[in-house]
């Protein structure tokens, strides 16, 4: 579903892994320091446009998978409301004998918003980024051995086959008549009932991938050759140029407004 | 002999893979959670952190090795974000501090006891280094400490319970099968039961 999106050649798709990486963390420390709403809100609408101007998404999809997350969002306006730190003095009104303050609910809407930058950075990356060069940019650019990469690769392929092996599973436990679960301590032991055939099966797959990789002379040694190599380019100056440009236009954003 | 504290690829591979399956089973647990948060807010969704700090400690419990938990969470939040979270980012960032608040319990003991209080440890100590980033990633300071400091006693509570005590019942229940038996935990099993069996043979 997301590979249409992952393998397209829009601009974002041709950035390195790592840059767009890096460029999610940074936004999210940024983001740890500022409690006004307007800067996220700034920052949002500006991530989905680049999302769909330079990485091909389509609006309708975006706020599709935003939608849900937004319910976890407006949990924050009402936490904040019922039981802040401090109660703000500006009065809008009151619920029962429980006065609502401006602050507060602009708090709220803050750490709402918040929530949903880190939400649209992430899809950000997620959506432009294919998986394989992902792991080859980190092992690549990161110094993370390829012990560890390319054996979360293989694992990494094994997940349609779990999808297929719960299938599995679950139609050999109907054959032999085991049903189907009736109240919540029955679901909790089809959970364990299906979990444990699963998980064994996993290690079993591993331990022979493992044994295989080994005997085909893999041996995890950084000096290796990359059939596909990632570099950098181009698009990486102007993304990282791009960011720059949005931190310091934030900042004289929030200078000159004072927020 | 190499050092044998290093992980061989065997160990990695098998480590992988179970965090990948926890990996896909955090995302939908994510989704679980964010509905429960949505109408009980953070105390509801205290409860259930504990099952993010399953892959760890499993891990850990089965390898036995230096490591192990950290690697293993960070390899789960991998795969949260190749399979598509809405929320890598900071799923990146907890899987580090998850698995290094669980790493610490094990290295507390050097290492060497793996018992179900010391994994319970790592279950509160991972679901506390949880309640930190969250504390800082989502602006906490900015509600009452009651609901703050409510939601820290859940979330110990979840860890010791779901994590530390329900990956031990797995665990032990996969060492049951058999596949473990070239890993640390499979390897201590048997040869209890070896020596039970010898037991029962002279008696």
């Amino acid at each position: 579903m997301l590979e249409q999106y992952q393998m397209s050649s829009h601009f974002l798709q041709q950035v390195n892994p790592t840059m767009k990486l890096v460029s999610m963390l940074l936004i999210i420390f940024y983001m740890i320091t500022v409690f006004d709403p307007y800067t996220p809100l700034i920052l949002l609408v500006l991530t989905v446009c680049v999302i769909r101007l330079f990485g091909g998404v389509p609006l309708k999809f975006l706020l599709l998978i935003l939608l849900p997350f937004s319910l976890f969002s407006i949990s924050f306006i009402w936490i904040n409301v019922v039981f802040p730190d401090t109660r703000g003095t500006t009065i809008l009104f009151s619920i029962g004998s429980m006065p609502v303050a401006l602050e507060n609910v602009l708090i709220g809407v803050s750490l709402g918003l918040r929530s949903l930058v880190f939400a649209s950075w992430s899809l950000l990356f997620v959506l432009t980024t294919d998986p394989t060069r992902f792991m080859l940019s980190l092992i690549q650019h990161c110094k993370l051995p390829p012990r560890f990469g390319y054996g979360m690769m293989a694992a990494y392929r094994f997940i349609p086959l779990f999808k297929q092996e719960l299938n599995q599973v679950r139609a050999a436990h109907k054959i032999r008549g085991l049903g189907e679960p009736r109240g919540i301590k029955e679901r909790f032991i089809e959970i364990k009932r299906y979990s444990i055939p699963l998980l064994a099966s996993a290690i079993r797959k591993a331990e022979r991938v493992a044994i295989a990789m080994e005997s085909k002379g893999f041996d995890g040694n950084r000096n290796r050759t990359y059939y596909h190599v990632i570099h950098w380019s181009k698009a990486d100056l102007t993304f990282g140029m791009g960011i720059l440009f949005v931190f310091a236009s934030l900042y004289l954003i929030r200078v000159n407004f004072s927020l | 002999m190499k050092n044998k504290k290093a992980l061989n690829l065997r160990e990695i591979v098998v480590m992988a893979s179970i965090s990948v399956v926890f990996g896909v089973l955090y995302l939908l647990w994510i989704f679980f959670g964010q509905f429960i948060q949505g109408i009980l807010g953070p105390v509801g969704w205290g409860l259930l952190t504990g099952f993010w700090i399953m892959a760890p400690i499993l891990c850990a419990y089965i390898i036995q090795k230096p490591g192990v938990a950290l690697t293993a969470e960070l390899i789960a939040a991998g795969t949260e974000i190749l399979v598509g979270s809405v929320n890598a980012g900071v799923v990146l960032i907890l899987g580090f501090t998850q698995g290094l608040g669980a790493e610490i319990a094990f290295a507390l003991f050097f290492y060497r006891s793996y018992r179900l209080p010391v994994l319970m440890l790592a279950g509160m100590l991972g679901t506390f280094a949880s309640f930190l980033t969250t504390y800082f990633l989502y602006g906490y300071s900015q509600y009452s400490p009651l609901i703050t400091g409510l939601m820290l006693g859940t979330m110990l509570i979840s860890g010791a319970l779901l994590a530390g005590w329900g990956s031990k019942n797995i665990a032990d229940a996969l060492t049951k099968t058999g596949v473990l038996d070239n890993f640390a935990l499979g390897k201590i099993r048997r040869t209890q039961r070896m020596k039970k069996d010898a037991i029962s043979e002279h008696g």
